[in-house]
Formats: structure tokens, C-alpha cells, sequence
């Protein structure tokens, strides 16, 4: 399976709350190619090997580190932008995290664009990737 | 029918072909007014140098992989002894829509440099900004005037304004029930594009909207546009066709990933068959499911599949050439003997060179989007339009 580059090596990572872990957030470059209003974002699917995190679980932070939202919260943004190119955070919520090693990584993004004839529009990435600790 | 940079500070002509080649061969359209900038009875003018540009678009496999930049596809192009550069205001301006002065300077210095010009800008209608319904009118109107005033900025005079608008506009004809497009599109249409159009002249642009797969060249995608714009006899509302409108089958690539997904041969080439002969979605599903089709096969004989292309009549565009102001030089694959299998070039190029077309042909490639291979195909496909004009 060829890498898709919308998804980083960089920024694949643990994450720590009061020296606990919470999660894991990655790097994600949207697919879309013209950059995208956050309003306009309906949805992501993340799939880690055989496990599934759903929208509950997943925030969104927008490529400059100013805004995080849940998708929910996004689905009112109208004024933010996800330029293209620009690597989004997603966090996603996972106690105990993903162990050190190889993943099988999906993200699914779903996007409402007005002139498409089927909405929303689906765009998967997929991409082995290694957590490092 | 020319095109002429006036930007402040930044003066670009195409030699000889500004001012002499006002006058087009084509008389009043099939709706019995003048065209506009077209006066009846005036000798053919000669051919004109034909003008090639590509949207920067064609190189996104480029800017994925960080291989080049918007300076490097401007670069490119004029490399390639072409001159014309079209960009997506929402894709190529940092900080959209309020770029910073500096990179204003910049994009004209970029011009400046290559010897390019700006031909046209990509706009979008995001109908659907505010959940749960879609915009008044109003709204799609200040988003408009937005891009308007950035087309303006950078020195564009054309706007490649979307197909959804135009169909909109016919809303209530039979294409727009079939696609279903105009459901998505903001519903007044009409009013949007009539409401628009003082800001249009103000900022100078004019709103080439585009026909693009599905559409077809004759009854409720164009008759509508073209009743208002002999109407009014404005200079601000055009079109701007996509070679795709001209597809004669699909690219291998398309095929080949059919096929991957679990279609079998025969029955993608009988959908093939069944589409270039207008059999319709209805009825060439049913002799697909009759095959026993499965779903990947039966996606592809509907809407959302091959339907979604059009095969239009080389001849039906030439009423059109008085109103269009861009081209969409739509290219998916092109071989070593400069022939792009799918998509009727052969007989187009000809009719519009011969017909005075006299603005740009813009590529969008849609090929692959390996690292340079935009550069490659679009090198090919500009030195066949080129050869197809001067043999006209």
C-alpha cells in the first residue's frame, strides 16, 4: 500500500495529561483543494489497526495552534479557515494512548461541498506509521 | 474578444494581437441578438497567435510533495514558451482573502519576471456555509464581491465562476432536475448573478461561468445565461467551457481503477458504449443489472459514474465563442504523438481557432500526479493545441 502524505510522520504522538496518557494526536494535510471553511468539515473517522474513534472522541486543532474545537463545536465556525497544505491536529482520546511500534493509520474525512453531487464528499488517507515511544 | 492587462503599474499586451482582432467571424447567436464586443457583417479576422496558460491547480501533486511552489509552476509555464497563469484565490493566496502587501508585490514581480499574465481566478460558492440550509442570496452575493475584490487585487480580469451558479440559473429546466445540482446550488440563481453583476463591473471582472461535465452545450445549461446576457448586453457574465464537456471515454486511468475496485471488463466497456450512444443512466442500469452487475459496476452506469461526463457536438460550441471569455483545457492523459485518447481536442481546436476564439486555453490536468508530471503533460498537451490551431 503506497504512504499517502496527507498524513505526517511528524507529530504522530502520545500525549500526557497529569502524567497520564490520555491520547494521541497526528498530522493531517487536508486532501480537499482549496482549503476548507471549519464549518464546511463535517466528520473524521480514525481507524488505528483494528480500532475505531469516532467523532466524540477526536478534537481539531487549526494549523497556526490558535483554535481547538470539537467537531461539533467546528460545525458553527464560519469565519476559520483550513488553508490548504496547512497540517490540522487531530486528538484523539485513548487511555493509555498506542503502544510503541508500527500502526496501521486511516483517517476519513467527510466535507460538505455545495457543488458535489453526492454530500458530503469522503476522502481517505492511509498510511503505516510508527509511535515512537 | 481581446484580452488586455491594465493593472496599475504593471502593463502587459500580447503583441499585435491587442488591439487589431476585435472582430469575430461569429454572427448573432441562435437567439437573434448581437453578441457582445461581436458586430454583424464584419470580414473574418485572421487567426490569432493561439494563447496557452495552465491553472496552477494542474501541478497540486507538485505542491503535496513540496517539489515545487507557485513561483516554480509560473516558472514552468513560461518555461514551456506559454504565458498565461490561473490560480484558485482559496488554494494559492496566503492568508485568503487578505493577503499580506508584500505578497501582492511578489505575485506582480512573479509576472513581471516570467513574462505571464494573470488570466483568470477560481471562485467558489460555498451554498452550504451555515448548516442546515443553504445561503439567501444576500450572502452568496458578499461572497462573491469577496473574491471580486482579490480577483481585482491581483490583477485578474476573468473569473472562472462555477458551473452550479449557471445551472442555478436555468433552475427549473430539464438538466437541472436530471443533476440535481441546482438542489445544492443556491436556489436563486438569477438573482445572485443579477445582484452580483454592479460589483462585477466595478472590480472589472468578468464572470466566465463555467461548463463542465455533465453539461451540454444546448437547451437549459446555456439558453437561460445567454437569453440574459443578449438581454442586457453586458460584457461581465461568459462562460468559460471544460474541455471535459468534449470527453469521448474515459481515461485508462479510470478504467484501470474500476477494475481494481472489482469491475469486470465487459461490462465497463459495454457501460462505455451504452453512454457514447446516449442510452441514458435509467436504462443502461438496468441492462447492467440484466448483466448482473455488481455495485462498483452499477455506480459507474449511473449519475455519480460515467454519466457525470458529457460527449457534446464540437459544432454546438461555436455559438458560444462571442461569450467566452476562458477555457478549461480539461487533460487526463497525454501520449508520446501529443493525442489526448479521451478528450476531443482534434475537432474542437480547429472549429475555435477558425471561429475567433481569441482568449486563453488554460490547462487543468487531472493526469498523474506523480512529481513532474504535470510539467510533462502539460509541455505535450500545449504543443498539440498549438499544432491543432495552425494546421486550422
Amino acid at each position: 500500500m503506497a504512504a499517502d502524505h496527507h498524513i505526517l510522520e511528524r507529530g504522530f504522538k502520545n500525549i500526557s495529561e497529569n502524567g497520564k496518557i490520555t491520547g494521541f494526536q497526528l498530522l493531517v494535510k487536508s486532501g480537499y483543494y482549496r482549503g476548507i471553511w471549519l464549518c464546511l468539515v463535517d466528520d473524521f473517522v480514525i481507524t488505528i489497526d483494528a480500532e475505531t474513534f469516532k467523532r466524540e472522541q477526536i478534537k481539531f486543532t487549526t494549523p497556526d495552534g490558535a483554535h481547538t474545537y470539537s467537531l461539533d463545536e467546528m460545525a458553527k465556525v464560519t469565519d476559520v479557515r483550513w488553508p490548504w497544505l496547512e497540517p490540522a491536529k487531530l486528538t484523539v482520546s485513548k487511555p493509555g494512548g498506542l503502544k510503541p511500534g508500527v500502526h496501521d493509520v486511516q483517517v476519513v474525512q467527510k466535507d460538505i461541498i455545495s457543488y458535489m453531487p453526492v454530500i458530503p464528499s469522503v476522502r481517505t488517507y492511509r498510511k503505516k506509521m510508527t509511535m515512537m515511544a | 474578444m481581446t484580452f488586455e492587462m491594465t493593472r496599475k503599474g504593471f502593463l502587459k499586451t500580447v503583441t499585435g494581437a491587442a488591439a487589431g482582432l476585435a472582430a469575430s467571424a461569429i454572427v448573432p447567436t441562435s437567439l437573434g441578438a448581437a453578441a457582445p464586443g461581436v458586430s454583424a457583417g464584419v470580414a473574418p479576422a485572421a487567426k490569432s497567435k493561439v494563447k496557452l496558460g495552465a491553472s496552477v491547480y494542474s501541478y497540486n501533486g507538485d505542491f503535496l510533495m513540496g517539489t515545487m511552489n507557485l513561483e516554480d509552476c509560473i516558472a514552468d509555464i513560461a518555461d514551456m514558451g506559454s504565458d498565461g497563469v490561473e490560480i484558485l484565490g482559496e488554494a494559492h493566496v496566503p492568508n485568503y482573502p487578505n493577503p499580506p502587501d508584500k505578497w501582492v508585490e511578489q505575485w506582480f514581480g512573479w509576472m513581471e519576471k516570467y513574462h505571464t499574465k494573470p488570466t483568470a481566478y477560481d471562485l467558489f460558492l460555498d451554498a452550504r456555509m451555515y448548516r442546515g440550509r443553504v445561503m439567501t442570496v444576500q450572502e452568496a452575493v458578499d461572497s462573491l464581491v469577496r473574491d471580486f475584490k482579490l480577483a481585482h487585487r491581483l490583477g485578474f480580469k476573468v473569473l472562472r465562476a462555477q458551473n452550479s451558479i449557471a445551472l442555478a440559473f436555468g433552475a427549473g429546466t430539464d438538466a437541472a432536475a436530471l443533476y440535481g445540482m441546482a438542489a445544492t446550488a443556491v436556489p436563486e440563481g438569477k438573482q445572485v448573478v443579477e445582484k452580483a453583476l454592479p460589483y462585477a463591473e466595478q472590480y472589472d471582472v468578468k464572470m466566465a461561468f463555467e461548463l463542465h461535465s455533465p453539461a451540454l452545450l444546448r437547451g437549459g445549461w446555456v439558453d437561460p445565461m445567454l437569453e440574459f446576457v443578449n438581454r442586457t448586453k453586458t460584457k461581465y457574465v461568459g462562460f468559460c467551457p471544460d474541455m471535459s464537456i468534449f470527453t469521448m471515454r474515459p481515461p485508462e486511468s479510470t478504467v484501470k481503477g474500476l477494475i481494481q475496485q472489482g469491475a469486470r471488463e465487459n461490462i465497463v466497456n459495454h457501460i462505455i458504449t451504452a453512454w457514447q450512444n446516449d442510452l441514458g443512466p435509467d436504462k443502461t442500469i438496468a441492462e447492467v443489472k440484466k448483466m448482473g452487475g455488481n455495485e462498483v459496476e452499477l455506480r459507474y452506469a449511473s449519475v455519480a459514474g460515467i454519466y457525470h461526463s458529457s460527449h457534446n457536438d464540437p459544432k454546438d460550441i461555436v455559438k458560444l465563442i462571442p461569450y467566452m471569455y476562458h477555457i478549461h483545457a480539461k487533460v487526463h492523459e497525454m501520449t508520446e504523438d501529443l493525442r489526448e485518447p479521451g478528450i476531443n481536442y482534434q475537432d474542437v481546436v480547429p472549429i475555435l481557432a477558425r471561429g475567433g476564439y481569441d482568449n486563453y486555453w488554460s490547462t487543468e490536468w487531472e493526469g498523474n500526479r506523480d512529481i513532474f508530471e504535470a510539467s510533462i503533460g502539460i509541455r505535450r498537451q500545449h504543443l498539440m493545441i498549438r499544432k491543432l490551431w495552425e494546421a486550422a
